[in-house]
C-alpha cells in the first residue's frame, strides 16, 4: 500500500500546474537536471570531466584543452566521441540517483505521492451487497484496475465473492447515467444538479417523505433518519430492503428468540459438524465470503479433524456439492426437516441447553405433531435423524438453515425452528455467536411489511440503491403501491427497472466513488473511501440529500456526508481508537480499511415467545412440481446482470452463462418426456414463463428450480436485456407473515414442453469423468489418515519419499539453475466452484467476454476452467469441482510443436506465451492435453460482444498485461506481470522472492482459499508442502505408486485429492466402475 | 497378351506420328461443350471460395463453425486430403517410371498435374487457417523478421512446410520438363501470338540430340529425386498429428498409413478424373481401358494397406490398455462420429474390395463410382482422424462437438473449385496425353508387325 505522503525532501520541487494538471516535478538543484535552454559557449563536454572529476584526472590538462579543440570545431575522431559520450552518460545516469525518488501528481483532489507506473491501493469496503467485505482497490495513474480482498480485513480475509469481483464492471459501466434527469409526461430532460435540489426542496417541503433504500449495516441508515427527521419527516419512514430474505428472516428470529434483531456470527472452527438445511451459505448466504472462508479452514486436513457437512436440500446448490452427506427432500420441507432433526435431538438425553430450551423443544414438537408425522414422506429415515443427532451431540455442532432455495412463508419459523436445534446441540457460544460481535442485520425485518402499508400515505418517496421494482415478485404489487405515491425519487449508480416509476432519476456515484462504513459485525467498523473522482455527473446519494436540505432551509450541520461520517468515527475513535489527533486516526483508519472492537452482549435465553413461531405444515402432496426461484451466485437478485464477466462465469452447477435455465431432475425430466434445452412452458397460478431446460442431477424430483437475477427489459441494460426471464413473475402474492418479505419458493407449477429448443449457454459439454482415474482423485478421510500413517512409516524406515516430481525422465536436472519454480496447488476439497476465480482473472488479464453465441461454439476465453463432475447417483451425486488453468507443464506438449516458438519454457517453469509471435496455427492448443489455450477467433473490441452488447469499458483495462488481437493464442501465464513486479522489487531489495509475496488474480480472491501459489524451489513454501502432501497429484499424471507417470508432462499445477466423509467415497477410484451414466453422460449433448 | 497385341498391330498400328499430335491436341482446338459447362461450374465454386477466403482475411477466424476444443477442423482435413490426392502423380510418374511400368505413359501427364494442382490446394489451407495469416506466411519460413528468431526446427509444422514447399518445386519441374517436348510440339503446330508463348513456354527445344540426351538424364535424375519424396511428404504430415500426444494421433504406424492412404486417395482421383477427360477430349484410343485397369489395381493394392492399417490401429489402442486411447476408438466406432467412420470404411476398405473382380474391374461406370466413393471416404479418413481424436480426448470437462458449418462446407467446395479451375485449364491449353512418351513407345514403322522394339504400342504397358 503507498501510503499518501507529502513530504518533498530538501531539495525543493519545482510543481507548476496548469488546467491539464502537473507541469514539472523534478528538483531543480542539479546542473544537469534541467536541459539546456539555450547553446552554452565553450568545450561541449567539459562539464563533464567537472563532475566526473576521475575522469579528468586520467587525462593532462593539455588532453582536456585538445579535447576541447577538437569539441570546438567539430573534429572529434571516433574513440574520443564514444569516450565523450559513455562519460556523458555514466555522468547523466549517476546524477540520476541523487534525484529524491518523491513525485506528487493530484488526485482526488489532493496532490498524493505518485510514481507513475507503480499502483496505489485503497483500503474500502465493497457496496455490492450488505456483507461488508474489506477491499483493496488497485489504482493505476488514477484508475482503479483490480478490486482485491483486504487481507487483514476479518470479514474478507483477502477475498471476494464473484459479484464484489465484478465491481470494475459497475464503476466504468457504459450506460451509467450521464447526468440527473427528470420526467414529465412522455419526455425525459436532463437537469442540472441544482435545479434537482431547488426542484426537490419545493416538493418535499411539508411533505411525507419516504426512504427506500438498500441494505447497509453502517451509518448509511441512521443517517437518513436523521435526514428525515431534520426534514420535519418521521424517522420511521425509512424502509429498508435487501432482496435476500435471509438477513431479515434470521433477524427476526431472534428477535423472537432472544430478543436481539442479529445475525449469528458463524465460526466453523469450533465445531466438528455443520448440518445445513436448505442453506446456501456457500452460495449466496449472508456473508458468502466470510462463511467460505470460514468453512475451507475448518476443512483443511492439516487442522487435524477436517469438518463434516451434512445438508438437506432439494435443489442443486453449490453448498451442497461440497457436503460429506447430502439429503434430497421435497420442496419446502426444511421446516419439517428441522422439526424432525429436533425430535431426534430432544429424544437424546445428551442434548444440550437449559431445562427452559428443552421445554420449549418439546411444546414446538407437540404442537407440531401432526405435521411431523408426515415426516417419514421426506425421503430421509428417522435413523438418519437419529444418527445425525448423536454425531451433532458427539463433538461440537451448528445447524444452518434456510436459504434463497427455501423462502416460502415458514421462512422466519424456520429460523425459529433452527435457533432451538442449535440450542439444544449447544452451538451458541461456540459455532455461533451471538454474544460476542455478532453480525449486524442489514435491514431491519418487517420493513416491507410495514412499507406494503404506509406506502399509500406518502406524499413522496426517495428509493436509494435498491431495486425493488425488479427484486420484488410483481405480485407484491410494488408498482401500485408506487404509482399512489405522487413523486417517486430513484437514485441508482445504474438504470434499473426502478427508474420508470419514478419522475426524477438521479444517477448515484458507485461505491468506488463514495465514502461510507459499514459495521458487519456489531463494533467491527469498516470504511469506505473513494479510489476515484465520480467518474459521471453524479452525486453521492446522502450529499444530494443534504443538498435538498439546505434547499429547504433546513440544514443539517454538516457540509458533505463524509463531515457527517467524520462526526460519527470522533466517537467511535472516543469509544476504541487510539486516543490523539482525530485526524491521524482517520488517516490510519482508512490505510487500513476498518478498526472496532467486538462489541459484547449478555448472552440471552430462549424465549418462550418461540413456541407460537413455528408453526409447520404437513409434507406438501409429492409429485407436485413446485417452483424454487433462489438467487444467482453470479448475478445474486439481478444486480450483476449488467456486468458481462458475471454474465459469462458459468453457473456453478450447471456452467450456463448468459441464460436463464429451468433445472429439474433428469429423471422427473425423462419421464415428462423433456430433454435439455427443450423449451418448457411453467405455468402457476401468477403467470407463465418460457424457459429451456437443463436436467440436473441432484435436484429433487418434484422442484423445478429457475435462478433470478436475468429477465431484464432490454431498455435497462443491452447486456441484460436479451437474456433470460424472471422466474418472480410466477409467485402469487404470498408473504412471510413475520418479516413481510414476499414468497419465492414453493409455487405449484405446471410443466409443459413448448416444442422449441434453445441451446442453453453451457460451457461444459460432458458431466462425467468418464471412469478416468488421473483426472479428479477423490479419497475418504480413512483413506487419507491410511496414507499418512503409511507415510509415517516410510520416515520411520528411513524410506525414501517419491515426491511427484520424480518420475523417469530423460531431462533429470530440470530446473537446476534457477532460483525459483513457480508452481501452484488447489485443494478440491475447498473449491466450490463459485467463480470469483474466473471473474479474478478476467480482471487481471484483460479477458474479453465474447457472448453466448461463441460461447455456445466453445469459445468462451476463460483461462481458469471449472470442471464439474457428477458421479454416481443421477438422484444424489457427487460432485467434483476441478479448477483447471494451465498446468505449466515442465514437459510441455506445446512447446515443442509451436513453429514460430511463440510458447516457450521461461526458466522458472512458467510456460510463456509470446503474443506478438504467434500465429495462429492452433497447433499448441491441440496438442495441449489439458485443452487450456484460449484462441482469438476475433478481434474482441472493448465495449463490444458482436454487435449487440457491450464488454467493459477500456478504462478498466489492467495496463499491465497486452491487449490480445485476433490469431492470437493465450493462457494462463501465472499472472506473470505480478511475478516480475515481485522479482523486480526483491532484486531492488537484494533478496529472494518469499513466500506469500505473490498472490495470483485466482488465488488472491478465492473465498475458499483453494489455490495457492508460490516456489516450488523453497521446500518451505506453502505450495512445496501442498505438492508433497499425500494427497498431492498431477492431472494426467497416472498413479506414481503403482509406477504409472501418465503423460509424464510434470505439470507444475498440483492438485489436492477430494476428501469427504462420505460413505464409500473414492471407492470408484479402484477399478473401472460402471455408474448410471445415461442421464447426464452422454456425448457432447447439443441439441 | 496376345488380345492387346492384335489389338495393338491392328488398331493402334495405323497411327502416325501426326495422327498422334492431331489426336492428343484436339483438346486445343475445341473441346467438347461438356468442358465449357465444367468449367463455369468450376469457376463458380472458385469464385465463391475466393468470397470466403476475403471474408475471412477481413473479418476473423471466427467464421469458421470449429471452435474448441477443436482447434483444426475441415481447415486442415482439407489440406491433407489435398496433399493426399497430391501423391498419386509423382508416384505414377516418378516410381513407376524408375520401374519402367509403362502404362504410366498414357496418365502419367494429367496425374502430374493434378499433382499440381492438389498441393497448390492443400497450401491453401494452412495459410488461410493461420489467425493472421499475413504475418503466419512470413514468419513460418526461415526468414530475417523483426523478432529476430528463426523458426523452431521441433515443430512439425516447419518440418510441413520445408516438405511441401520440397515436394511442389520438384513435382513442378518434373511435370514442366516432360512437358518441354509437347509444348515445342504445339509452338510448331500453332501461329502468332500461341506460337509466340508456346515458344516462350518451350525453351527453346529444337528436339535435337544433344537436348534429348540431357533431357533423358534430366528427367531421370527427376525421377530419383521425386521418389523419396512420395515418401516422405505424407509421412511428414503424419507426423503433425503423431508428433502430438493427442489419443488418436500419437501413433507410430501414421507414417506408412499415411503414405498409403494418400496413394489410395491419388490413385483413385486420378481414376475420377481420366474417366471423364477422356470422354470429354476423344482419348479412348490413347488411354486404354488397360491402364485404366493397372490404376485400379494399384489403388486396390493400397485400399488393403489402409485397411490393414485401421485395423492394426484399434487392435493397438485396444492391446496397449491405454483408457484414453481406447475410449477414443470405442467412441469413434459407436458415437456421434461413427457416421464418419463407417463411412471411411466402406468407402476405403469395403466397396474397393468389388475390385478383386476382373469383370467389375473392367466396368468402367462402376469402377467410377467406386473411385469417386473412395475419394469421399479418405476426405472423411482425414475428417475422422482430426474431428473425433479432438473432439473427446483427455479431459470430459473440456469435451466438445462438431459439426460442419456453412463456411466449412462453402471452403471445400470452393477448393475443389480452385483444383477444378486449373485442371481444366490445363486440359486447355496443354497436352493431356505426353505427346513425346507416346511417340517414344510407338513401334517404329520399320518395325511393323514384330511389336516394337519398344514394348509396343501404349497397351503393352498393361502386362507390366
Amino acid at each position: 500500500m503507498t501510503i499518501n505522503n507529502h513530504e518533498t525532501g530538501k531539495q525543493g520541487v519545482a510543481f507548476e500546474m496548469d488546467e491539464r494538471g502537473p507541469v514539472i516535478f523534478g528538483p531543480v538543484d542539479g546542473p544537469l537536471e534541467r536541459p539546456a535552454e539555450k547553446m552554452v559557449e565553450g568545450a561541449l563536454y567539459m562539464e563533464t570531466e567537472e563532475v566526473m572529476p576521475e575522469l579528468a584526472a586520467r587525462q593532462s590538462p593539455e588532453d582536456q584543452k585538445d579535447e576541447a579543440r577538437k569539441a570546438l570545431s567539430m573534429n572529434l575522431d571516433r574513440r574520443d566521441f564514444l569516450k565523450l559520450f559513455g562519460a556523458t552518460a555514466v555522468a547523466s545516469s549517476a546524477a540520476c540517483v541523487r534525484r529524491p525518488a518523491e513525485k506528487a501528481i493530484p488526485y482526488v483532489n489532493q496532490p498524493v505521492d505518485f510514481v507513475p507506473g507503480v499502483a496505489n491501493y485503497y483500503a474500502t469496503t465493497c457496496g455490492d451487497c450488505a456483507a461488508g467485505c474489506g477491499l483493496l482497490v488497485k489504482t493505476k495513474e488514477g484508475r482503479p484496475v483490480k478490486i482485491e480482498g483486504n487481507p487483514a480485513h476479518p470479514i474478507s480475509l483477502g477475498g471476494t465473492c464473484t459479484l464484489g469481483q465484478a465491481g470494475l464492471q459497475g464503476l466504468y459501466h457504459l450506460e451509467r447515467r450521464k447526468g440527473p434527469a427528470i420526467k414529465r409526461a412522455n419526455r425525459t430532460d436532463a437537469l442540472a444538479w441544482d435545479d434537482v435540489y431547488e426542484l426537490l426542496a419545493k416538493e418535499f417541503a411539508g411533505k411525507k417523505v419516504g426512504i427506500l433504500t438498500g441494505g447497509s449495516t453502517g451509518h448509511r441508515h441512521q443517517f437518513y433518519r436523521e435526514w428525515l427527521r431534520a426534514t420535519g419527516g418521521s424517522e420511521s419512514r425509512l424502509y429498508t430492503y435487501e432482496p435476500n430474505a435471509l438477513y431479515s428472516t434470521i433477524a427476526q428470529a431472534h428477535a423472537i428468540a432472544f430478543g436481539v434483531e442479529a445475525m449469528p456470527r458463524v465460526d466453523f472452527r469450533s465445531v466438528k459438524t455443520v448440518v445445513g438445511i436448505g442453506s446456501d451459505f456457500l452460495d449466496v448466504g449472508t456473508s458468502p465470503v466470510f462463511l467460505s472462508k470460514g468453512f475451507s479452514d475448518a476443512r483443511n486436513l492439516d487442522n487435524g479433524a477436517m469438518v463434516r457437512l451434512v445438508q438437506f436440500e432439494s435443489a442443486m446448490t453449490a453448498t451442497g456439492g461440497r457436503a460429506d452427506d447430502r439429503h434430497v427432500i421435497p420442496p419446502n420441507s426444511e421446516l419439517l426437516t428441522t422439526l424432525a432433526l429436533m425430535r431426534s435431538l430432544a429424544e437424546r438425553p445428551e442434548a444440550k441447553g437449559t431445562a427452559n430450551v428443552k421445554a420449549i423443544a418439546k411444546k414446538i414438537l407437540a404442537a407440531n405433531s401432526a405435521a411431523l408425522a408426515t415426516a417419514e414422506g421426506l425421503g430421509v429415515s428417522k435413523a438418519v435423524f437419529d444418527q445425525l443427532a448423536a454425531d451433532m451431540l458427539k463433538g461440537g455442532s451448528l445447524l444452518l438453515a434456510g436459504g434463497s432455495h427455501s423462502f416460502d412463508e415458514n421462512a422466519t419459523a424456520l429460523q425459529v425452528a433452527a435457533i432451538v436445534v442449535n440450542e439444544l446441540v449447544g452451538a451458541y457460544g461456540s459455532g455461533l455467536q451471538l454474544d460476542r460481535g455478532w453480525m449486524v442485520a442489514p435491514v431491519k425485518p418487517g420493513d416491507m411489511k410495514r412499507f406494503a402499508q404506509e406506502a399509500a400515505g406518502l406524499d413522496a418517496l426517495l428509493i436509494i440503491d435498491t431495486n425493488p421494482a425488479f427484486t420484488l415478485p410483481a405480485s407484491f404489487g410494488f408498482a401500485d403501491l408506487v404509482k399512489k405515491i405522487p413523486l417517486v425519487v430513484s437514485m441508482q449508480t445504474q438504470p434499473v427497472e426502478t427508474d420508470d416509476l419514478a419522475s426524477f432519476v438521479l444517477p448515484l456515484n458507485h461505491y468506488l466513488e463514495s465514502w461510507g462504513d459499514e459495521q458487519p459485525a456489531a463494533g467491527f467498523w469498516s470504511a469506505r473511501q473513494p479510489s476515484v473522482l465520480a467518474t459521471t455527473d453524479s452525486r453521492q446519494a446522502e450529499d444530494a440529500l443534504l443538498w435538498i436540505a439546505a434547499h429547504m432551509k433546513k440544514s443539517m450541520p454538516y457540509s458533505d456526508y463524509r463531515a457527517y461520517l467524520r462526526e460519527k468515527w470522533k466517537s467511535l475513535q472516543a469509544s476504541f481508537g487510539p486516543k490523539g489527533d482525530f485526524d491521524v486516526f482517520m488517516e490510519r483508519v482508512l490505510q487500513k480499511g476498518f478498526v472496532g472492537e467486538l462489541a459484547n452482549r449478555g448472552s440471552g435465553s430462549l424465549r418462550d415467545a418461540a413456541t407460537g413461531a413455528v408453526k409447520a405444515s404437513g409434507l406438501l402432496d409429492s409429485g407436485t412440481l413446485r417452483l424454487l426461484a433462489p438467487l444467482d451466485i453470479r448475478l445474486h437478485d439481478g444486480r450483476g446482470a449488467n456486468k458481462p464477466v458475471l454474465q459469462e462465469t458459468g453457473d456453478a452447477m450447471t456452467t450456463i452463462t448468459w441464460d436463464t435455465w429451468v433445472a429439474m431432475n433428469p429423471g422427473t425430466a425423462k419421464k415428462l418426456g423433456l430433454r435439455r434445452n427443450d423449451v418448457l412452458r411453467l405455468e402457476t397460478d401468477a403467470g407463465k414463463i418460457e424457459v429451456a431446460l437443463y436436467p440436473l442431477p441432484g435436484v429433487h424430483p418434484d422442484a423445478v428450480i429457475v435462478h433470478r437475477g436475468n429477465g431484464h427489459p432490454a431498455h435497462v441494460s443491452k447486456i441484460s436485456g436479451a437474456n433470460g426471464v424472471d422466474p418472480l413473475s410466477l409467485f402469487a402474492r404470498k408473504v412471510d407473515a413475520a418479516t413481510g418479505m414476499p414468497v419465492t419458493s414453493g409455487a405449484t407449477v405446471k410443466v409443459a414442453s413448448t416444442g422449441k429448443v434453445f441451446q442453453l449457454a453451457a460451457m461444459q459439454k460432458h458431466n462425467d469423468l468418464a471412469n478416468r482415474h488421473d483426472i479428479v482423485k477423490k479419497l475418504g478421510v480413512a483413506a487419507v489418515s491410511e496414507k499418512v500413517a503409511a507415510r509415517a512409516g516410510k520416515v520411520r524406515s528411513g524410506e525414501t519419499i517419491r515426491s511427484l516430481d520424480d518420475v523417469p525422465d530423460l531431462y533429470p536436472n530440470l530446473y537446476k539453475d534457477s532460483e525459483y519454480r513457480w508452481g501452484l496447488s488447489v485443494d478440491l476439497t475447498k473449491c466450490t466452484g463459485c467463480g470469483a476465480c474466473q471473474v479474478a482473472c478476467a480482471q487481471e488479464n484483460n479477458i474479453p467476454a465474447v457472448g453466448r453465441e461463441q460461447v455456445n461454439l466453445g469459445r468462451e476465453m476463460h483461462w481458469i476452467r471449472l470442471d464439474r463432475y457428477f458421479e454416481g447417483d443421477t438422484d444424489n451425486p457427487q460432485v467434483s469441482i476441478q479448477p483447471m488453468m494451465c498446468q505449466q507443464c515442465s514437459h510441455a506438449p506445446c512447446e515443442a510443436v509451436c513453429p514460430v516458438y511463440a510458447t516457450t519454457h521461461d526458466p522458472d517453469g512458467i510456460n510463456s506465451m509470446t503474443y506478438n509471435r504467434c500465429i495462429g496455427t492452433r497447433y499448441c492448443a491441440n496438442a495441449c492435453p489439458y485443452k487450456v489455450r484460449r484462441f482469438n477467433w476475433w478481434t474482441h473490441r472493448w465495449n463490444t460482444i458482436g454487435d449487440r452488447l457491450q464488454d467493459r469499458n477500456i478504462r478498466a483495462l489492467n495496463p499491465d498485461v497486452t491487449v490480445r488481437t485476433r490469431g492470437v493464442m493465450e493462457k494462463c501465464n501465472f499472472c506473470f506481470q505480478r511475478v516480475r513486479d515481485a522479482k523486480h522489487t526483491a532484486k531492488s531489495e537484494g533478496r529472494k522472492v518469499f513466500d506469500k509475496e505473490i498472490k495470483v488474480a485466482c488465488e488472491q480472491v478465492c473465498p475458499s482459499d483453494a489455490i495457492v501459489f508460490g516456489n516450488l524451489k523453497d521446500p518451505g513454501s506453502r505450495v512445496s508442502q501442498m505438492r508433497a502432501d499425500v494427497r498431492a497429484y498431477l492431472a494426467l499424471g497416472g498413479d506414481p505408486e503403482k509406477n504409472e507417470f501418465g503423460l509424464k508432462t510434470l505439470p507444475n499445477v498440483s492438485y489436492l485429492a477430494q476428501v469427504s466423509h462420505r460413505e464409500g467415497f473414492g471407492k470408484g477410484d479402484e477399478g473401472h466402475d460402471t455408474h448410471a451414466k445415461g442421464e447426464h453422460g452422454g456425448h457432447g449433448e447439443r441439441t | 497378351m496376345t488380345d492387346a497385341s492384335a489389338y495393338s498391330n491392328t488398331v493402334k498400328w495405323e497411327k502416325t506420328i501426326s495422327d498422334v499430335n492431331d489426336e492428343i491436341l484436339v483438346n486445343l482446338r475445341n473441346p467438347h461443350p461438356s468442358f465449357y459447362l465444367a468449367f463455369s461450374v468450376a469457376a463458380a465454386a472458385l469464385l465463391l471460395g475466393i468470397g470466403f477466403v476475403a471474408a475471412h482475411t477481413i473479418l476473423g477466424l471466427g467464421l469458421w463453425n470449429f471452435a474448441p476444443p477443436l482447434y483444426w477442423a475441415v481447415d486442415i482435413t482439407n489440406f491433407v486430403f489435398w496433399v493426399g490426392i497430391g501423391h498419386a502423380g509423382t508416384l505414377i510418374s516418378a516410381i513407376l517410371f524408375l520401374f519402367r511400368a509403362k502404362w504410366r505413359n498414357t496418365v502419367n501427364r494429367s496425374a502430374e498435374a493434378m499433382t499440381i494442382f492438389a498441393v497448390m490446394c492443400a497450401a491453401v489451407f494452412p495459410l488461410i487457417h493461420m489467425g493472421r495469416m499475413w504475418v503466419g506466411a512470413y514468419w513460418a519460413l526461415p526468414l530475417p523478421n523483426t523478432n529476430n528468431l528463426w523458426v523452431n526446427f521441433r515443430s512439425p509444422l516447419v518440418w510441413d512446410v520445408f516438405a511441401i514447399s520440397t515436394y511442389f518445386t520438384v513435382s513442378l519441374l518434373f511435370w514442366y520438363m516432360g512437358l518441354v517436348p509437347d509444348l515445342a510440339t504445339i509452338r510448331d503446330r500453332s501461329k502468332g501470338f500461341k506460337r509466340l508463348v508456346y515458344g516462350f513456354m518451350s525453351f527453346g527445344w529444337r528436339g535435337t540430340v544433344k537436348q534429348w540426351y540431357h533431357y533423358e538424364a534430366g528427367y531421370g535424375f527427376l525421377a530419383a529425386l521425386a521418389t523419396p519424396l512420395v515418401l516422405s511428404v505424407h509421412s511428414v504430415v503424419s507426423w503433425d498429428f503423431a508428433m502430438s500426444i493427442q489419443p488418436g494421433w500419437h501413433t507410430t504406424i501414421f507414417p506408412p498409413y499415411f503414405v498409403a492412404g494418400a496413394i489410395l486417395s491419388g490413385c483413385a482421383m486420378v481414376y475420377t478424373l481420366l474417366i471423364p477427360v477422356r470422354k470429354m477430349f476423344r482419348l479412348e484410343k490413347y488411354i486404354l481401358p488397360e491402364h485404366l485397369e493397372a490404376c485400379i489395381k494399384l489403388t486396390l493394392l493400397t485400399s488393403t494397406i489402409v485397411f490393414y492399417a485401421y485395423a492394426v490401429e484399434f487392435f493397438v489402442a485396444w492391446y496397449s490398455g491405454n483408457v484414453y486411447e481406447w475410449a477414443l476408438f470405442e467412441k469413434r466406432a459407436t458415437g456421434p462420429y461413427s457416421f464418419y467412420f463407417w463411412t471411411m470404411v466402406f468407402c476405403n476398405c469395403i466397396f474397393p474390395l468389388a475390385w478383386w473382380s476382373k469383370r467389375i474391374r473392367n466396368n468402367i461406370p462402376v469402377s467410377f463410382v467406386i473411385a469417386v466413393l473412395v475419394n469421399v471416404g479418405m476426405w472423411f479418413e482425414r475428417y475422422n482422424i482430426i474431428v473425433s481424436s479432438l473432439a473427446e480426448d483427455f479431459l470430459p470437462g473440456s469435451w466438445g462437438h462438431f459439426e460442419p458449418g456453412l463456411w466449412e462446407i462453402v471452403i471445400t467446395i470452393g477448393s475443389f473449385g480452385l483444383f477444378f479451375v486449373f485442371f481444366l485449364l490445363f486440359c486447355k491449353f496443354f497436352p493431356i496425353i505426353s505427346l513425346s512418351e507416346i511417340k517414344l513407345i510407338m513401334p517404329k514403322p520399320m518395325s511393323r508387325g514384330h511389336g516394337g522394339a519398344h514394348g509396343g504400342t501404349p497397351s503393352h504397358a498393361k502386362g507390366h
